[in-house]
């Protein structure tokens, strides 16, 4: 009798122990703070598919009330490297695509009418895309989010309803993109950026634009923002980005990303 | 011409009438044109009406019918005498009687400006039928264009089309190789080119060579036989090459070619230009232009030198040209800029500001004016009267 009470005794030694063990080792595994490049990483991931494909409407809202409407295709490879966006619609710049190319630093558009296919250089990345809010760099993809600056993660907080990991990037000094620092929030549970503030190349104190992703939905397995809305602070102006066909991971050759098939 | 005519009409009438012909597409724009100008004292206008119709049909991948037919009605002042407008050193000795000649006639037109079968095989694509023949790196100039030449008041505004045979072969993923062939009425009388296109770092760089039959005219003799001025053709043979790029931030290109002039003297064209776009968004450009056929003395210009520049049989009357332009948006859907074309050569200038608006999203106007401030005789001389243009136009 007395042997089983000293055997019932070690059983119970040994489950504290292990026990203990598995809290340590959770509190190791999952107590650890996330820091700001690693939220940053799995952010970057998102946006930057192997290859995609979208197309989109964009809406450019003015501050008279007017608005613009544009339907375009678009095809991404290489996690956003190689882009190319060809406009529907309106009929005006029907035809009308653009090639970018080593994360937007090489841009060659194409004007059907004259069957002209122009080099842009790198600083034409900062003209508004058909005179939306969206500049051409804000289009282009790439690792520029971690090339070109670098985290800071600050208190997390609670925005258009999501629980979100809240990052400061600031722009690193070989960095080209043309803001000096920016604010996000990532939510906590899918690591999509839903609110991107942009800041002032020269003044990082001036707020410029603002960017807001909704109805993120689950298509081919990734998280994927169904609306986005740039809001101008500086203009008082906005262009709303409704995506109408999705897909991730395809096939694309990299023959899409030529002259050739600019021109087609 | 008629028969093209007809043909072309009935080409956009049936697909218009075949809803059920999914694959073809038929768009196009109506623009509506005023131009005046006041030219030593008297205002004068010229009104023109264009319709274009495109038709693009697309039976496969591989496979497209593209065609655009052009109608245009001109009002107003519609017969133009050039000497009018030259420098009295270039157009006197012209005896009374043949002045009329050099009236410019604004006849309404209709034609089939581009009509052509693309097909895209996996090796080539090949081209058959009237183009666009879109060439060099150039905004204002194109040295390496022997098909085209831009109009400086409006450098984008689009080209005719030309008949020709294309072959474009891609080498690798960022080669193409081209060849083209444009008939005449024989062998000697066609356009043939070979053109290599690559990319080296963050540079396109082309080179090219071209031999065409070129006609320059005298235009102080006129021919009664063929009841044209007296025309000289001659075999043209240019090589050239041209590239576009970046340094340090700041967009550059050259376009550089070499004429071989079987019969007259021989000349180089070179266009040097770079652009840049602030983060306040003002974009900036400016290119130099050098073409030896042209005169370095303005005292020299003649009048071959004006007619010829005014029929585009060559793209400088003064040696040294300076092109320069700055845009900025200015508003919701507005761009306003300026432009100005500098004659290095004689001092002269033009300036053109300029106002473009998105009215909707598939109407917009453009207006400029356009100041001549040079002095009697030179490129961009008072005489050619001060003047601007309007122009709307609508996308369907």
């Amino acid at each position: 009798m007395r042997h089983i009470e000293e055997g019932e005794s070690a059983v119970k030694k040994i489950v504290c122990i292990i026990g203990g063990f598995i809290i340590l080792f959770s509190w190791f595994l999952f107590g650890q703070e996330l820091t700001g490049k690693d939220i940053i990483a799995r952010a970057n991931d998102l946006f930057n598919v192997d290859s995609s494909y979208a197309k989109a409407k964009m809406t450019i809202l003015t501050t008279s009330g007017n608005t613009r409407t544009f339907i375009y295709d678009s095809w991404s490879k290489d996690k956003g490297e190689k882009n190319l966006i060809r406009y529907l619609e309106p009929a005006r710049v029907k035809g009308q695509a653009t090639l970018m190319l080593n994360n937007a630093d090489d841009i060659w558009m194409f004007f059907p009418r004259t069957q002209r296919v122009r080099k842009l250089a790198s600083h034409a990345k900062k003209q508004k895309m058909e005179g939306s809010d969206f500049s051409y760099e804000d289009m282009g993809g790439g690792d520029s989010f971690i090339d070109d600056f670098e985290p800071k993660r600050l208190d997390d907080e609670k925005i258009e309803g999501f629980d979100c990991y809240k990052l400061e990037l600031t722009r690193k000094p070989e960095g080209d993109l043309s803001y000096s620092r920016l604010l996000m929030w990532i939510i906590k549970d899918n690591f999509v950026p839903v609110v991107i503030d942009y800041y002032d190349e020269a003044n990082p104190d001036l707020w410029l634009k603002r960017l807001v992703q909704s109805d993120i939905r689950i298509v081919d397995g990734i998280p994927a923002a169904m609306k986005i809305v740039m809001h101008n602070k500086l203009d008082n102006t906005q262009t709303e980005m409704e995506m109408l066909e999705v897909k991730f991971d395809l096939d694309i050759k990299d023959e899409m990303f030529t002259e050739r098939e600019l021109k087609k | 011409m008629k028969k093209i005519t007809t043909c072309a009409l009935t080409v956009v009438l049936l697909c218009s009438l075949l809803p059920a012909q999914e694959k073809v597409d038929l768009f196009g724009y109506f623009e509506s044109q005023f131009m005046g100008a006041d030219i030593q004292g008297e205002f004068i206008q010229l009104y023109s009406n264009k319709l274009r119709i495109d038709l693009k049909f697309t039976p496969s991948d591989k496979i497209t019918f593209a065609a655009n037919f052009d109608y245009i009605t001109y009002h107003g002042k519609t017969l133009w005498n050039i000497l009018d407008y030259l420098p009295a050193t270039a157009s006197e000795g012209i005896p009374e009687e043949m002045r009329a000649f050099y009236v410019l006639p604004f006849n309404d037109r209709k034609f089939l400006d581009n009509a052509f079968i693309k097909l895209a095989l996996n090796f080539c694509d090949l081209t058959f039928g009237k183009q666009q023949i879109s060439l060099g790196t150039g905004y204002a100039w194109n040295p390496t264009d022997v098909f085209n030449t831009k109009d400086l008041l409006d450098p984008t505004y689009e080209q005719p089309g030309h008949n020709a045979f294309r072959a474009d072969v891609p080498i690798g993923g960022s080669a193409t190789l081209t060849a083209l062939y444009a008939p005449g009425e024989d062998w000697k009388d066609s356009a043939r080119m070979v053109q290599l296109k690559s990319r080296i770092s963050h540079f396109d760089l082309t080179l090219i060579a071209v031999e065409k039959h070129w006609r320059f005219h005298d235009y102080t003799k006129f021919d009664a036989a063929a009841m044209d001025f007296l025309v000289f053709p001659e075999r043209r043979r240019l090589i050239g090459a041209a590239t576009a790029g970046e340094i340090l931030g700041v967009g550059v290109w050259a376009e550089a070619a070499f004429n071989d002039m079987e019969s007259t003297k021989d000349f180089y064209e070179l266009a040097v230009g770079m652009d840049y776009t602030f983060d306040f968004q003002t974009y900036v450009m400016a290119e130099y232009y050098r073409n030896t056929l042209a005169k370095t003395d303005y005292r020299d210009y003649d009048l071959n030198d004006w007619m010829r520049m005014m029929s585009f049989e060559q793209k400088a009357l003064c040696r040294d040209q300076v092109y320069v332009l700055a845009q900025h948006p200015a508003g919701d859907f507005i761009q306003i800029g300026i432009s100005s074309i500098v004659s290095i050569t004689d001092g002269s200038l033009v300036l053109v500001p300029m106002f473009t608006y998105s009215f909707s999203d598939n109407v917009e106007m453009l207006a400029y004016l356009n100041f001549n401030l040079g002095e009697e005789g030179k490129a961009n001389s008072k005489n050619m009267g001060n003047g601007g243009l309007f122009r709307i136009r609508i996308y369907f």
